[in-house]
C-alpha cells in the first residue's frame, strides 16, 4: 500500500469513528461494556485460598464454591455467549445506519470525486465499521479478562480468542449489511436481511433433526445447500465455548464456510458498488 | 499532456425503464473540449441534463456510451481524479464533521499529507472567508452561506488543476458571492481550469470566457461569451433628425424610436449603420452615440433555448 493511499484508509476508518462517536453508536456500546466491566470489579468478590476457591460472593451472597478455574472459564463463557448473540445484534443494528449513510445522495458524489477507488472507498468504510465494533469487543473481553485474571490468578487465553470468533462472525454479517445496503440503500432492509441470517442459520444448524423430518430429497437438497452457503452463526458459538472451557474443536469447517460467504457477499457488494451510477 | 482540461467524446448517458418500456437520454451524444486554463459555464434549463454530464466526468454515473477524458486521462480511472476538485449541487456534508475536520477528510482522500493538510486549511478557511470560530464547529452548525464556502475549500485543498464547481454561489449572499467570485479570479490567474455549472447567466456572463448550453441533453451551442454576445447588431442615434430622413432610414433598421427629438436606430450589419451615419451626416444632424450592440448572454441562452423548441 503507497502512502497515499495509506493516508486515504486511514481518513476512512477515523470518518467511520467518528460518525460512530457522532450518532452515539459508539459511546452506547461503551456505556454498557463499561457497566458490565464495573459489575466485575465491585460486584464479584472472588476469594481464593492456595488455588481453592474460598468464597464468590455477588451482590454480597455467598454462592456455592467450585474449583476456580472451571467457574472462571463458565463466566467468561456466559460473557461471550452475550457478546456474541446480544453484542451482534446491537451491532448489527447499529452498523447498518453507518453503511448506509454513505450513499446519500450529496454525499457519495463527492466521495466519489477523489482519486480513489470506488473498492478502496467500501473496504475503508468496511474496516472502520469493523475497527468500531471491534475496538468495544475488546475492550470489554481484554478488560474483563484481566480482572478475572487478577482476581482469580485465571490467565486462559481462550476467552481472547473467542472476541476474534466474535469480531469475525460480525465482519461476515457486516458483509452482507454492505452488499444490501449497495443494491437497496436502506438501513432498514439490511437490518431484515442480516437478522433475518441470524434466525434462520441457527435452525439450519439442526439439519440433520429437519433432514429426518422432511419427505422429499428436493427439499433435503434445499437444506444442505442453505446450511452449507449461510454462515454458521449458532456452530461457531459451540467453537467459542469450546475454546474458553479449553475443550477440543471437533471441526473448523464452519468457520472457514462462514469466511468464504464473508468473502463471496463482499466481493459481490464491491462489484456492485462499482457498477452503480449514483 | 492534452491541452484540454475537459474531452467527451459522444458521451450518453440513457436510463431505461424495462417496465414502462420507455428511455430517458439524459445526455445525448455530448462532444466537448474544455482548453486548459480556460473559465468555462454550463447553461442549461432544469433537468437538461448538465449535472448527469458533470457526475459523468467525475465517474459517478457511468455512461452508456461515449468517453470523458480529463487532462487526457480516462476519466473512469481514480487518478483522472487527483487533480479535479469538486463542489457538488445539492451536497449533504456530513453534519459531524467540522469545518476543519472536513478539509482534512477530502484532503487526506485526496492523498495529501498530515503535515501539508494541517498547513493549508487554515489558508484556505480564510481565503474561503470562513470566520476563525467557525473552524471547529460543526457543519450541522452553519447556515447555506457557510457551507458553500467550506465546500469550496475542500475543493480546493489540494491544489487541482481543474475545478468543477455545481452552482457554488447557491445561497450566497451578494458580498459572498463577490468573495467567491474574487477567489476563483485568482485561481483562474494561477492557470486552473474552472468549470461552472450555474443557472446564474450573469454570474456566469461575469466570470467565464467560454460557455456551452445544453438542452434536453444535447449540445445547442458552444463558443466563447464575447462572439456569442457580440451578435446584437449596431446601434446609431441621432439629434433633431427631419421627419423625411427618419423614414428613409428607419426601411433598412430592423428598429427605430424618437424620443425627446433623439432616434435611436438599430441595424442588423455594420454597412447599414455607416449608410445611416454617412445620410444624418449629410443632412448635418448630430451623432450622438455610435457603436455595436450587445446581447446579455440570459438573451442567448433564451434564443438558443427557444429556437431548439420551436
Amino acid at each position: 500500500m503507497t502512502g497515499t493511499s495509506f493516508n486515504a484508509t486511514l481518513a476512512l476508518i477515523r470518518d467511520t469513528f467518528r460518525e460512530a462517536f457522532a450518532r452515539r453508536i459508539f459511546w452506547g456500546f461503551f456505556g454498557c461494556c463499561s457497566a458490565l466491566l464495573l459489575f466485575l470489579i465491585f460486584i464479584l468478590r472472588v476469594d481464593v485460598v492456595q488455588g481453592a476457591l474460598a468464597t464468590v460472593s455477588i451482590f454480597g451472597n455467598s454462592l456455592p464454591s467450585a474449583n476456580v478455574e472451571n467457574l472462571v472459564e463458565q463466566t467468561q463463557s456466559v460473557i461471550a455467549m452475550v457478546l456474541y448473540f446480544a453484542g451482534m445484534a446491537l451491532s448489527v443494528f447499529a452498523s447498518a445506519g453507518l453503511v448506509s449513510a454513505v450513499f446519500e445522495p450529496g454525499r457519495i458524489e463527492l466521495l466519489l470525486s477523489k482519486p480513489v477507488s470506488r473498492t478502496h472507498l467500501l473496504l475503508g468504510r468496511y474496516a472502520g465499521n469493523v475497527a468500531v465494533v471491534a475496538a468495544n469487543i475488546l475492550y470489554l473481553v481484554v478488560c474483563s479478562w484481566i480482572i478475572f485474571g487478577i482476581k482469580t490468578g485465571v490467565w486462559g487465553a481462550g476467552f481472547l480468542i473467542s472476541s476474534l470468533c466474535t469480531i469475525f462472525v460480525f465482519s461476515v454479517l457486516l458483509a452482507v449489511i454492505v452488499l444490501v445496503g449497495v443494491i437497496w440503500d436502506s438501513a432498514a432492509v439490511a437490518i431484515m436481511v442480516t437478522f433475518a441470517i441470524m434466525i434462520i442459520t441457527p435452525i439450519l444448524a439442526q439439519k440433520a433433526t429437519i433432514e429426518r423430518l422432511l419427505s422429499s430429497e428436493w427439499s433435503r437438497d434445499v437444506v444442505r445447500v442453505l446450511y452449507y452457503t449461510l454462515p454458521k452463526i449458532s456452530e461457531i458459538s459451540v467453537i467459542i465455548r469450546h475454546l474458553i472451557l479449553n475443550q477440543p474443536v471437533e471441526s473448523w469447517m464452519p468457520v472457514w464456510s462462514t469466511a468464504l460467504f464473508g468473502v463471496g457477499v463482499l466481493s459481490l457488494g464491491i462489484w456492485r458498488f462499482n457498477k452503480r451510477s449514483f | 499532456m492534452s491541452a484540454f482540461a475537459i474531452e467527451t467524446e459522444g458521451l450518453t448517458r440513457v436510463y431505461r425503464n424495462r417496465w414502462a418500456n420507455t428511455e430517458l437520454r439524459a445526455v445525448d451524444d455530448v462532444s466537448l473540449q474544455v482548453p486548459e486554463g480556460s473559465t468555462f459555464g454550463l447553461l442549461g434549463a432544469n433537468g437538461a441534463g448538465k449535472t448527469t454530464f458533470v457526475k459523468m466526468l467525475l465517474s459517478s454515473v457511468h455512461p452508456t456510451s461515449g468517453t470523458a477524458r480529463i487532462f487526457g486521462r480516462n476519466s473512469s480511472e481514480a487518478t483522472s481524479r487527483q487533480s479535479v476538485g469538486y463542489l457538488p449541487e445539492n451536497h449533504r456534508f456530513p453534519t459531524y464533521m467540522t469545518g476543519w475536520g472536513m478539509l482534512d477528510f477530502y484532503g487526506a482522500l485526496s492523498g495529501m499529507d498530515s503535515a501539508t493538510r494541517r498547513r493549508k486549511i487554515p489558508e484556505l478557511l480564510t481565503l474561503v472567508g470562513l470566520d476563525e470560530r467557525a473552524w471547529n464547529t460543526r457543519l450541522g452548525k452553519y447556515s447555506k452561506g457557510m457551507l458553500q464556502r467550506v465546500g469550496l475549500g475542500q475543493a480546493m485543498i489540494h491544489a487541482p488543476r481543474l475545478l468543477v464547481l455545481d452552482e457554488p454561489s447557491d445561497g450566497v449572499d451578494p458580498v459572498g458571492r463577490k468573495q467567491i467570485r474574487d477567489v476563483l479570479q485568482g485561481l483562474e490567474q494561477q492557470g486552473v481550469t474552472i468549470f461552472l455549472n450555474s443557472h446564474l447567466l450573469a454570474e456566469v456572463e461575469l466570470f467565464c470566457h467560454d460557455v456551452a448550453i445544453i438542452q434536453k441533453g444535447k449540445l445547442s451551442l458552444a463558443g466563447s461569451v464575447k462572439e456569442l454576445t457580440s451578435s446584437g447588431g449596431y446601434r446609431v442615434t441621432a439629434f433633431e433628425v427631419p421627419e423625411a430622413l427618419i423614414s428613409e432610414l428607419a426601411t433598412s433598421a430592423k428598429a427605430h424610436s424618437v424620443e425627446h427629438n433623439l432616434l435611436d436606430l438599430l441595424f442588423n450589419t455594420r454597412e447599414q449603420a455607416n449608410a445611416a451615419v454617412d445620410k444624418l451626416r449629410a443632412s448635418a444632424c448630430e451623432i450622438e452615440s455610435l457603436g455595436a450592440t450587445r446581447s446579455t448572454l440570459e438573451e442567448v441562452f433564451i434564443r438558443t433555448i427557444s429556437e431548439k423548441k420551436a
